[in-house]
Parts: C-alpha cells; structure tokens; sequence
C-alpha cells in the first residue's frame, strides 16, 4: 500500500514496503544520494537527515514510521548556483571537506542543531557530533567552522562583526 | 514479499487497545516496534505492529511520589524531562549519553529494556539502581513486575503482551551513571555502573544500590559490593578498593571489543568515579 512523506517540502508517494530502511527509499527510489549508507548500524551518522526537523539515523529509520512526517535531505540545503547555507558557506572557507562521505550527514547533524540552539557552543558542537564519524579531516576544522556559521547566525544581516 | 528482509509489513497502530487487537490477530508472527532502531540492525520479517504514535505510551509524568514513563518516550524524552529532577540524575545521565543523538532521538526507553540480546543497553543499570518496576499489558489486563523480574522473562515474553510503562518511585538518593566506551563518541560501553545511595549526616552510606551493566550478557545488582558499603564512608577511593576484592562474581561476556577479563577490570574505576559524580 502506497504511502506519502514529504521530502524537501514536497508530498511523494512512496512504494516501497514500509520495513525498507528511510535511506534506502531516499537513495533508491527517489534518487536523492546525498545521504550515505555505510555503517546500517546507526554509528556512522553518514546517512543523518532530518524527520520534523530532528536528526535521524536514516539506515534504522523504517520508511514506515515516516508516514505523514517531514523529512529533509542534504539536497535541501544550498547549491553554488542559487547560494551555500551559512553553515555549508562555512565549510568552504574552513576548507572543512575532505572525501566527503561523511558530509551530507554532518551537515544535515549541524543543520539541526544550529535551527535548535542559533548560539550552540563548541561542547554542544561537539556532542551533536558524537554520531558522525569522519576519517579525514579529524574533525578540528568542522567544529571551527560550525563555531564560525553559529557567530554568523548570531550577527543580524549585514551587520558587521 | 513476506519472509523477505523488508517484507513483514508494519501496522501503525492508534490505540493501547488497537494494538493488542493487531497483535492477537497476527499472533506468533507478529511483534511489537517501537522506535526499530534495535529490531532495523537485523529485520527478520515478521509483522510489526507500530507503537510509537500511540499517545499515551509516550507520556511521561512527574508524580510527588514516583516518575511514571511510557515505554515509547524516546532517550531524549526522557533526559529532557528530568533534567530538573536531582534524585533521578543517574537515569538522565543514562538516557541523555547513550549512542548519539540521531539514535537518541528515536530509540525509546522500552525498546532498551526489550532488547533481550543488547547488553550494553545504558538504561537498564540506571533503572535498577532507582528500584523500578515495569508494566506489561495484554489480553489479561496489566501486571506490575520489578525491573529484575522482567528482565529475566523478556526473552520469553509473548509478542501479545506489552511493555507499556515503567515506574520510578521518587527517592531523595544520590545517584551517578558512569560508562566506558572505548572511543569517547558514539561508541557502546564496554561496562557500565550506576549509583544510588543515601547517606547520613556524617557522610556514612544509609542505604545504597550499585548495578553493572555490559559487563554480563544482562545487567544486574552487585549485592556484595553494597552489603560491603552499608555504614560505611561513601568515599571514591575506598569504594574502589573494596570493590576489587568483591570482583569475582562476574561471568563477563567476551565480545569482539575487549575479552571479558577487561570488563571486570575496570569495574573499580567506574565505581570510583560514580561515587565522585554521585558527591559532586
């Protein structure tokens, strides 16, 4: 039996069985391939989205318990064409991405926390970031820049610091 | 699509009432899911009945006397709620440091007593050292079982019958939840000991309760350590010391992580460090 979320704002019906895993139903049936299945175990956070905008492990996540909630991919965020969200405009100027695995799913971890709490502190960065493992970068450079993207949200448009 | 990997199928049920109506029905095939971040890690493909709308199992009440829980409140549910609440400190500290927060989110509380092969699971120790007790419902009516009591028939309990609430009685107790995870983020820890205890005006051990987690393939009470501290200083260092006379008890699990011996080892250190948090 058919079933509809809604996906970066927009109703879909979707047709797989409802046990399928939330990540499984975003990469494979509606072609969305930002968030990553790697660990199916809830340790990697590299398949993080947001459900009514609260971070998820995606890979644990029936799509059926999803039914009539609200889900946002890291497609919803910005793109270079029509504008980086402040937290991802922060990355590039942190030069914060190496491989890139990790990093739709902590951005979408980051996105959640900074829409809950503008003023997140480096330790509350950090805990949002206990389930989002990165091989790369070791991880300095993304706190700094999700330190800078919160200062920037902080500031009220146009205001200089 | 039945008996594949993704087939079962899942009915969100509304109601208490719906869902043992859903239950009864499918009978032996069926099961009850709550948040499925236990059951996704390995879906067998039976027919899952959903209760994590259903309202009232998500309910948590602060009563003057006792905490009442519903058993699909989620981790961070529960963390939030008692977050002001000094005397349940051990259970907020258990739910709000377990997994990660994307797990928090959605892994509810009776999931994490369900969870008969989990034996890491962070609540259990907590809610044994606050003397809970558990609620089951089913075609019967409603039994009240102590935490111990359920968690020696969990495995067996019939996919009719529901965890729907736990009851935490409202002690003035001094409590602490200490863990150790071989990575410090995200990881599941390799033991685990949680506190309570009340203490006398001369800083002397009234009454205590000490329980291990993920050291055994269940959680349990150390009855030896806490017969040992009875009138005594509630003090981090003696504590530990008594404590590595009092280790041989243990049937440690041997896991992939650390060998069982490494479980029992650190024992000591956790309960030197619980005290310490408990008195801070």
């Amino acid at each position: 039996m058919a079933m509809q979320i809604t996906v970066n704002g927009e109703a879909r019906t979707i047709a797989a069985a409802p046990m399928t895993p939330l990540v499984e139903v975003l990469r494979e049936e509606l072609f969305l391939t930002g968030a990553k299945q790697a660990c199916s175990e809830g340790f990697c956070g590299a398949c993080t989205v947001l459900v009514d905008d609260q971070p998820v492990a995606a890979c644990l996540l029936p799509v059926g318990l999803v039914e009539g909630r609200a889900v946002r991919t890291v497609e919803s965020l910005g793109t270079a064409g029509d504008g980086l969200s402040p937290l991802q405009a922060a990355m590039l100027e942190h030069d914060a991405v190496q491989c890139g695995m990790c990093f739709p799913g902590i951005l979408m971890a980051l996105t959640g926390l900074l829409e809950r709490r503008p003023n997140a502190s480096e330790a509350e960065i950090r805990s949002a970031l206990a389930g989002n493992i990165c091989r790369c970068t070791g991880y300095e450079r993304i706190i700094e820049a999700a330190l800078a993207a919160s200062a920037a949200l902080r500031q009220p448009e146009g205001a200089t610091p | 699509m039945a008996g594949s990997a993704n087939g079962g199928g899942l009915y969100l049920a509304t109601s208490l009432p719906d869902a043992l109506a859903a239950l009864a029905e499918r009978g032996a095939a069926g099961a009850p899911m709550a948040g499925a971040t236990w059951i996704m890690r390995r879906p067998d493909g039976r027919a899952y009945v959903g209760l994590s709308r259903i309202a009232a199992l998500r309910r948590i009440a602060v009563e003057p006397d006792q905490v009442r829980i519903g058993a699909c409140a989620t981790h961070a549910e529960l963390a939030a709620a008692l977050a002001d609440l000094p005397e349940c400190r051990v259970l907020a500290e258990a739910a709000g440091r377990s997994a990660n927060p994307s797990v928090r989110a959605v892994a509810t509380v009776g999931g994490n007593l369900c969870a008969h092969d989990f034996a890491a699971a962070d609540l259990v120790p907590a809610l044994l050292c606050l003397d809970a007790a558990v609620e089951v419902t089913g075609p019967g009516g409603t039994e009240r079982l102590s935490l111990a009591d359920f968690l020696a028939m969990r495995a067996g309990l019939e996919p009719g019958r529901v965890l729907t609430e736990l009851i935490v009685p409202r002690q003035a107790v001094r409590s602490a939840h200490t863990r150790l995870p071989l990575r410090v983020a995200g990881d599941y820890p390799v033991a685990m000991v949680s506190l309570a205890a009340t203490v006398d005006g001369g800083g002397r051990v009234e009454a205590v309760r000490l329980a291990v987690g993920s050291v055994e393939p269940v959680a349990r009470r150390w009855p030896e350590l806490e017969e040992r501290l009875q009138g005594q200083a509630l003090d981090p260092d003696s504590v530990a010391q008594a404590a590595k006379g009092l280790l041989d008890g243990f049937q440690a699990r041997d896991g992939v992580e650390v060998p069982g011996s490494y479980r029992v080892r650190v024992l000591p250190a956790l309960v030197r460090r619980a005290v310490a948090a408990a008195l801070a």
